[in-house]
Formats: C-alpha cells, sequence, structure tokens
C-alpha cells in the first residue's frame, strides 16, 4: 500500500508492524502444533522407539541413521517398492487425471443441447464426502457379493478377485481415483477452455486447421500453466492420498499397492508397533515430495502467484 | 451437393459420439451414489446381494436398515453425530478464525519477512498430515490428553490452518487495495476496515475455508481410530468404519453400510447442493490462476 521509495525496512516496520499481531495466534499453531511434531518425528526416526526389544516402548535409544541405513540394506525391498508404489500411484492417477479432465472438457466445450445437465451430473461425485464413498467403492470391488462382480456375472463374466492381484488391485484403485477426481479437472479445464479467445480458432479454420491441431495447437499451449499446476497439486495430493489404499487394498495384496503414508500408519498402529520405522518412512515420504517440488517449482516459475 | 451431404453426416456423427462420451461419463459419476441409494432400501439379508437390486421394485423397498443405524445403535447414531459435530465445529471455527487473520496479513500488509512466512506455510504443507498422527499420538499422551475432546480438537484445528491461510490469501489478494484506501479515508482503522469491509467482502472463501476445515475432520478416519477409545467419544466416521468391518465376521450389512454413509453424508450434501458455485468456484480460482 505504499510507493516503491517508501519500501525501506523501517518504513515497513513502522507502518506494517500490525500484521504480526494478526500472524501471532497462527504462528504459534504453526510452531507448536506443525513444526515441533515434524522435528519430532524427524527425531524418533533417529531412535529405537518401538523396535528395539520389550521395553523399548518405554525407553528408548537415540541410534543415529541406522534406521535408514536397514532401510535400504535389510528392508530394501520394502522400501524400494514402497517408493515405486508411490510414485506409481500419483504419477498414474494424474495421468488419467489430466487425461479424463481434458477430454470431457473438450467435449464439454461445444454447443450442446444438454450441457448443463451434464456438467451438473458429473460434479455429483464431489457432493459426497470422499472418506464415504471410498468406503463404498471397497465394497463394490469385493470378490464375493460385490456389485461390481454381480454385475458382471449377469453377463455371464466369472468373478474376479479384484484386490487378490497386483493388476487388477492397481486397477480397482486407479478407477476410484479417478472417480473421486475427475470432476474437479473437468471442471478447471472448462473454466479455463471458456476463457480461449473464440478468433484463435476461428482464424485457425480459415487456415485450413483440423479438430486435432488446433487442440494440440492452441488449446493445449493455452492451458498448460494450469495444466502444470493441478497437475503438480494432484501428484502431491495422491501421493499421500491415505484412504482409497487403507480402504480399498490395505496395501495388499501382500504390500504390493502399500505406498508410504499407509506404511507408515501401519507400522505405527497395526499389529506390532514400530514407531521409528513409522517416522522413518514419514521423513522420507517428505524428503521425495520437498524434492519433486522444489525441482518442479524450480523448472516452471510456479510460485509467482503465491509470493507476489 | 454430394460433399456438404458428408458433412452434415460427419456433424451429426461427432454430436452422437459426445453426447455418448458424456452419458458414460455421468452413469460413470453417478452409479457408486444410485447404488448406495437403492441398497440402502433393499431387504437383502446380510452380505449377500445381486445386481437385481438395481433395479427396484416398490415391493422390496424398506426402511428397516434406517431404522436399525438411527434407533438400534450403540452409541447411538445422534450420540456419535454430536460427537463429529463438536469435534469438526470446533476445528472449522477456530480453523477459520486464524485463516482470516492469516490470509488478512499476509494479502494486505507488506512487513519483513512476509515471503519467508509464507515459504514456511508452503514447506509446512508439503509434510503429509496423516504422518503427523504419531508425533501428537505419543506428545498426547504423555499429557493426558487422549480420548478427551481436546486432544483431537487441537490436530484438526492446526491441520485446517495451513491450507485455509493460503485459500483465504488468494482470494484477498484479488480484492483492489482501493476498497480498503477508501475506507481509511473515511476514517476507519485498518482493523476496522479488515471487519467491516475486507470481511464481508471475503464471505464466500471464508465459507469454503469452513466448509472445508468442517469436511476433513466431519470425515476424519484415521485420527479418530487413534485418538479415541471409549465409545462415548465415537464420532460417526467411526461408527460407519466399525458398521463395514464388524469385528469377528467377515461380511457386512450391505443396507446397514449404505443406509449410514447416506445420512452421514447429508448435511455435507445439503451445504454443498446450497453453496455449489462458492465452493467450485473458490475451489477452481486457485487452480485458474496458478
Amino acid at each position: 500500500m505504499a510507493d516503491l521509495r517508501d519500501q525501506t525496512l523501517s518504513y515497513r516496520l513502522r507502518h506494517e508492524w500490525p500484521a504480526y499481531l494478526y500472524l501471532l495466534p497462527t504462528t504459534i499453531v504453526l510452531l507448536f502444533l506443525n513444526a515441533y511434531p515434524i522435528a519430532y518425528t524427524v527425531y524418533i526416526s533417529l531412535t529405537d522407539f518401538g523396535t528395539g526389544g520389550r521395553f523399548s516402548l518405554l525407553t528408548y535409544h537415540y541410534v543415529g541413521i541406522t534406521n535408514y541405513i536397514s532401510a535400504f540394506t535389510t528392508n530394501a525391498s520394502i522400501s524400494w517398492g514402497l517408493i515405486f508404489n508411490s510414485l506409481f500411484w500419483a504419477a498414474g492417477s494424474v495421468a488419467l487425471f489430466l487425461l479424463v479432465g481434458l477430454g470431457l472438457a473438450t467435449v464439454l466445450n461445444q454447443d450442446l443441447r444438454g450441457k448443463t445437465i451434464y456438467r451438473t451430473l458429473i460434479l455429483l461425485p464431489w457432493a459426497m464426502p470422499a472418506f464415504i464413498t471410498i468406503l463404498i467403492w471397497a465394497n463394490m470391488w469385493q470378490v464375493d457379493y460385490g456389485i461390481i462382480n454381480e454385475m458382471l456375472a449377469t453377463v455371464g463374466v466369472a468373478p474376479v478377485a479384484w484386490l487378490e492381484h497386483t493388476d487388477t488391485a492397481w486397477a480397482a484403485l486407479f478407477v476410484t481415483n479417478v472417480w473421486l477426481s475427475f470432476p474437479f479437472y473437468t471442471v478447471v479445464f472448462l473454466a479455463q477452455m471458456q476463457s480461449i479467445p473464440k478468433d484463435l480458432y476461428e482464424a485457425a479454420s480459415i487456415d485450413g486447421a483440423g479438430m486435432f491441431s488446433k487442440f494440440g495447437r492452441i488449446t493445449v499451449p493455452y492451458l498448460m500453466p494450469t495444466i502444470v499446476f493441478v497437475g503438480l497439486m494432484g501428484f502431491l495430493f495422491t501421493f499421500n492420498n491415505f484412504y482409497p489404499i487403507y480402504l480399498i487394498t490395505s496395501g495388499g495384496p501382500g504390500v504390493t499397492t502399500q505406498i508410504f503414508i499407509t506404511q507408515s500408519y501401519d507400522d505405527a498402529f497395526g499389529a506390532s508397533p514400530a514407531f521409528s520405522t513409522a517416522a522413518m518412512y514419514a521423513v522420507l515420504d517428505f524428503l521425495i515430495i520437498l524434492v519433486i517440488t522444489v525441482v518442479v517449482i524450480w523448472r516452471t516459475n510456479l510460485t509467482r502467484n503465491w509470493l507476489k | 451437393m454430394k460433399k456438404q451431404h458428408s458433412r452434415r453426416a460427419i456433424r451429426i456423427l461427432k454430436r452422437a459420439a459426445s453426447h455418448a462420451v458424456l452419458i458414460v461419463a455421468c452413469l460413470f459419476a453417478l452409479f457408486p451414489i444410485y447404488f448406495m441409494i437403492v441398497a440402502s432400501f433393499s431387504t437383502f439379508p446380510l452380505g449377500a446381494i445381486s445386481a437385481s437390486i438395481l433395479v427396484p421394485r416398490p415391493s422390496q423397498v424398506t426402511l428397516t436398515s434406517y431404522h436399525a443405524i438411527l434407533l438400534d445403535q450403540n452409541p447411538s447414531f445422534v450420540a456419535m453425530l454430536t460427537n463429529s459435530l463438536i469435534f469438526a465445529g470446533s476445528a472449522a471455527l477456530i480453523g477459520l478464525g486464524l485463516a482470516a487473520f492469516t490470509g488478512f496479513a499476509l494479502s494486505k500488509f507488506n512487513f519483513p519477512g512476509r515471503r519467508t512466512f509464507v515459504y514456511f506455510i508452503l514447506l509446512i504443507s508439503l509434510f503429509p498430515s496423516f504422518v503427523m498422527i504419531l508425533p501428537f499420538y505419543l506428545m498426547f499422551a504423555k499429557l493426558g490428553l487422549i480420548d478427551t475432546y481436546i486432544g483431537l480438537i487441537i490436530p484438526y484445528s492446526a491441520g485446517a490452518v495451513v491450507f485455509s491461510g493460503i485459500l483465504v490469501k488468494n482470494y484477498m489478494d484479488s480484492i483492489p487495495d482501493d476498497i480498503e484506501e477508501a475506507a481509511l479515508v473515511d476514517g476507519l482503522g485498518r482493523t476496522e476496515a479488515f471487519f467491516r469491509v475486507l470481511i464481508p467482502l471475503c464471505l464466500p472463501v471464508l465459507g469454503l475455508a469452513a466448509f472445508l476445515a468442517f469436511v476433513g475432520p466431519y470425515t476424519d478416519y484415521a485420527f479418530a481410530h487413534v485418538f479415541i477409545d471409549t465409545s462415548n467419544l465415537w464420532t460417526l466416521a467411526l461408527g460407519l468404519y466399525s458398521i463395514n468391518s464388524p469385528e469377528g465376521q467377515g461380511v457386512q450389512n450391505y443396507g446397514l453400510v449404505c443406509a449410514f454413509a447416506l445420512v452421514m453424508s447429508l448435511p455435507i450434501v445439503a451445504f454443498y447442493m446450497a453453496f455449489q458455485r462458492w465452493i467450485i468456484g473458490g475451489l477452481t480460482m486457485g487452480a485458474v490462476r496458478g
């Protein structure tokens, strides 16, 4: 709210100090209820809390990076599996979100009868809380009495044990996840497509451009900033999207669909608590997310709007 | 003549294909919700279900499941609903207040350290909320806060601040400074201008922030499962989960699960329908602006 020449430190301190008062409660919350627990998690990951034998819940010791070393030596197959699964889950989901979202938005972005009705119906999955609909999907994928298998039975298809094979378990997860997210992507892309100036397309038509070249040369470049932004947000969200995996496959069969966040939860609160292992996987999760975010932001200048 | 004909045929074909794609998308979107509704009214025995419930006959419609979940439960549905409303309502109120002040300070003040603060919030938001359960659990076990209202309201509120703060800031950024300046010229103080001018202008985003801060705790299972032992603190999410995976039995009663799920979603769906424009607008705005 001030001229540039007035932007000296002392001027800003004199005139903008009330901001600190407004931020005081939030700062307290961020320090004590966010930063401290995060630091505490890092510390637990450097101890033998819950993994050091019978009495380790009462007394635990600092063990340095021992947990991290054993994660990539004795438990290497689990850890690499988690890295692969988490990335596969996030990248695969985002690819599907973008594909379905862009496709449906393109179809909706024409003069069609009943367009508003389609748009309203497509948005319906969004009205229901995700935890509840994921639970319903988990029931729908059941091998016995799951409605999907019952429907397949009416056309003579034998029951599929969706959640007992790694491939079909992933398929079930991806279908569910697309159902949860495609309304958002469709609406965002549609809103953005409607803001593309019409004369761009008219000019392209005069030059003889077809449907696909118009999509590739006008629509996609125009939407690129949005695609990158929602793509990154979708990736970060899905990487740590707990409920679909926890409720539908529980990481199974075996640990073949387990991701960091579900493994960490199971390690901490499952049958045999291993707090230090749980904390270690949480820290690894955070480090991977951090690296990916920093690289994407650095390559695409995404924070421009947040920090202006 | 012939060329015009084929052009028209292509146009009609394109139109038909578009409708086909959209109809498939709508069926996909609707199916689970439709399934929930018909299953909740069906008379099928425990666990057993067949595709025939998808075409319900009037004679088969029954309210047994609704009767069972609303009246014959322990803890009662009303008790669980009350707990859910206490947890989610408190978290939404606290989170909303903090988010409004945070957004105001970050958007309308140019104080030293502003950038650092935004970076700090963004960094914290990268740390997955689900792994906060472990440190909170260990901290609160020491403080004796496990199995109390406060013990769950604190992490819920803390979780709401990060996302809502950024949401409110982005919205306030889009309100021209002139509006606030005009209020200052009229003799209002900065705080007064905030409460009397900015807050009313920000109602849509504040409503959205409150809604999101409410839905999270209202449907949270992961925290509640760990933090709550006694059944008189049970929330609806815990109740739904336990109906879905009854101990000792492999099969669940789909009718009960679906009826419970629908009644539990009702407040959220009603709110969503009433404020659809604000909610969709608010959530897509951030993405489109990016």
